[in-house]
């Protein structure tokens, strides 16, 4: 009983913050300046402000950032997973040195490589699209995706696709028929680490799509509609909450899944 | 059983690559298809940017015009050279240590509480957890209208009559904010982290510290701390990676302010890189990030190693 003495006030403490973005995402200026924490003449027209604001549509924002999430998984997926096969099964030394080379992939900060990204999507014509920025996005998740894969195929026993070659199946059908349903349980870590990265992912898709595209994500419209020294209190919380809501709901009802992936991804290792 | 492997080969090939003989190339033909994408994603996009950045780093290059020229190692003597650099790897340096040993010693204190199964537990995993799935852009911009002037916390501090302590307004407390605010979004993933250790440590090691009499106290020094190690260095490399990369918070959070104060590394590259166009400097400034991150999470690693062997 003595450690609640000690843990309501820390989760009073980190629920704070979400509760003054929620009340005051629903008050005006005066009283989010005057009374912060009071529940005073809460009202929805702020919110619905930020909805129909006429700097972005945030629709707009939420299609193009779940499009970017949705893809960018199924690309990676559909790229690393067998590759990740190979390099769990075939125990020579190009794939140990590739393994290598994704692991050490993990260390590259995305922000320091953007300069050269920028260069390569240029010189193919993806710079300042969409499919541009799915396309890095899934790059950038393909070592975290090799090493899970990798290490979830590695624990599995090598019988089952002895079984499947001797029933006349090769290497592709193996892995997508035989491995692939089995690894279910990475493929499910992937796709929530993925999703929850690439939507909240700001630089990338702010330099990337850049303002010419006329596109942008839900973390790119928000830094554009707040900008850093905007104090007008009744745009910063309705488009605050706006952005971070789908996040919030995903969490939620994924919510045992989604920490048992992270720790199956983090314990792997 | 190898016999019977063997006669099935020629079935395969014949299927995947009709009369043709099973030659090496026609066999690594699956294989070749298995790795192309993953191969051409990761080197396409990760693996060439990070050669164009060390060529990069050796040139003058502005990012706008065509001219692009071998300048060797003057990047990097200017980043040596570069007061407002040095500053920014102080302050990086500053929230990754701070960070770190309060995401370590507080999440592995909260872990304890929290480990236990059950309902409240659950709630008070999840209640920790929250702010990490949030977008970092939009806790800054949270956390910075709740710590602006006449803001929520000046209101609060205010009312117990403390003045108004101007925290994204001086130097030293908008840096202590940028950390608190980082360590704030980042603490729930350490608990979990922590949590996950503690389940590791076996039930049995603990009964028997405290059939010889130890006290809680020191069963969990002597017996649960130790089998933790791998936990506490697993938990450091990964949030200093974490914090070492700080952009998201400290750009929406004060922008780098006052005067340039909290600018971090990763602020600096993007800063320099793209606002100022100085790609060849930014890039330069990118090699010394990737090394500096890839020195310390080997240091790490290798100090646990050897603590391992001693033991």
């Amino acid at each position: 009983m003595r450690r609640h003495v000690v843990l309501v006030p820390v989760s009073v403490a980190m629920l704070i913050p979400a509760y003054l973005l929620v009340v005051n995402a629903l008050k005006p200026q005066a009283e989010i300046l005057g009374d912060p924490f009071g529940l005073g003449s809460l009202t929805l027209s702020y919110l619905k402000d930020a909805l129909t604001s006429p700097n972005f549509s945030i629709a707009h924002a939420y299609v193009v950032s779940a499009i970017t999430a949705a893809v960018s998984v199924a690309v990676v997926i559909a790229c690393c997973g067998p590759l990740a096969y190979l390099i769990a099964r075939k125990d020579t030394t190009p794939y140990r040195v590739l393994f290598v080379l994704f692991v050490a992939g993990t260390f590259v900060p995305s922000q320091a490589i953007l300069i050269p990204v920028v260069y390569v999507l240029r010189e193919i014509g993806l710079m300042n699209s969409v499919p541009g920025l799915l396309l890095y996005e899934a790059a950038l998740f393909a070592p975290m995706t090799v090493f899970l894969y990798a290490g979830f195929i590695k624990s599995m026993p090598r019988e089952l696709d002895e079984a499947a070659a001797i029933d006349g199946a090769g290497l592709l059908r193996t892995y997508w028929r035989i491995i692939f349903p089995l690894v279910k349980p990475a493929t499910v870590t992937v796709i929530i680490l993925n999703i929850v990265f690439s939507w909240n992912d700001f630089v990338d898709p702010l330099t990337i799509l850049g303002p010419a595209s006329g596109n942008y994500t839900v973390t790119s419209a928000i830094y554009e509609a707040i900008g850093t020294y905007n104090t007008s209190y009744t745009t910063v919380f309705p488009d605050v909450l706006l952005a971070v809501a789908p996040a919030v709901i995903f969490f939620l009802f994924m919510q045992r899944r989604f920490i048992g992936g992270l720790l199956s991804g983090a314990t792997k290792g | 059983m190898a016999l019977r492997t063997e006669s099935a080969r020629p079935v395969v090939t014949a299927k995947a690559a009709g009369p043709a003989p099973p030659g090496r190339l026609v066999r690594s033909l699956p294989q070749t298809i298995m790795a192309a994408p993953g191969l051409v994603l990761f080197f396409g996009l990760i693996g060439l940017p990070v050669v164009l950045m060390v060529a990069f780093s050796f040139t003058n290059w502005n990012g706008l015009s065509g001219v692009r020229e071998f300048n060797g190692f003057a990047n990097y003597q200017k980043a040596f050279s570069d007061p407002t650099l040095l500053h920014a790897y102080i302050v990086s340096a500053i929230i990754a240590v701070a960070g770190v040993v309060l995401l370590d010693v507080v999440g592995l204190a909260l872990a304890v509480a929290v480990a236990g199964t059950g309902r409240a537990n659950f709630i008070y995993r999840t209640v920790l957890f929250y702010p990490f799935i949030l977008s970092a852009v939009a806790v800054g911009f949270l956390w910075s209208a709740l710590l602006s002037y006449g803001g929520a916390a000046d209101s609060v501090l205010h009312a117990l009559g403390f003045g108004q302590p101007q925290f994204l307004g001086t130097p030293v407390l908008a840096l202590v904010s940028v950390t608190a605010v980082s360590v704030w979004q980042l603490l729930g993933f350490s608990v979990v982290v922590m949590v996950a250790g503690l389940q590791t440590v076996p039930r049995e090691l603990l009964d028997a510290a405290h059939v010889d009499g130890a006290s809680r106290m020191s069963s969990f020094r002597h017996v649960t701390l130790p089998l933790l190690a791998p936990t506490l260095t697993f938990n450091s490399v990964i949030t200093a990676v974490f914090l070492l990369r700080s952009y998201d918070i400290v750009v929406a959070l004060t922008d780098g302010g006052p005067a340039g104060y909290t600018q971090t590394v990763a602020y600096k590259i993007i800063n320099d890189g793209f606002s100022l166009g100085q790609l060849g400097y930014g890039s330069a400034q990118s090699v010394l990030l990737i090394l500096l991150t890839a020195v310390v999470a080997a240091l790490v690693m290798l100090v646990r190693r050897r603590e391992r062997k001693a033991r």
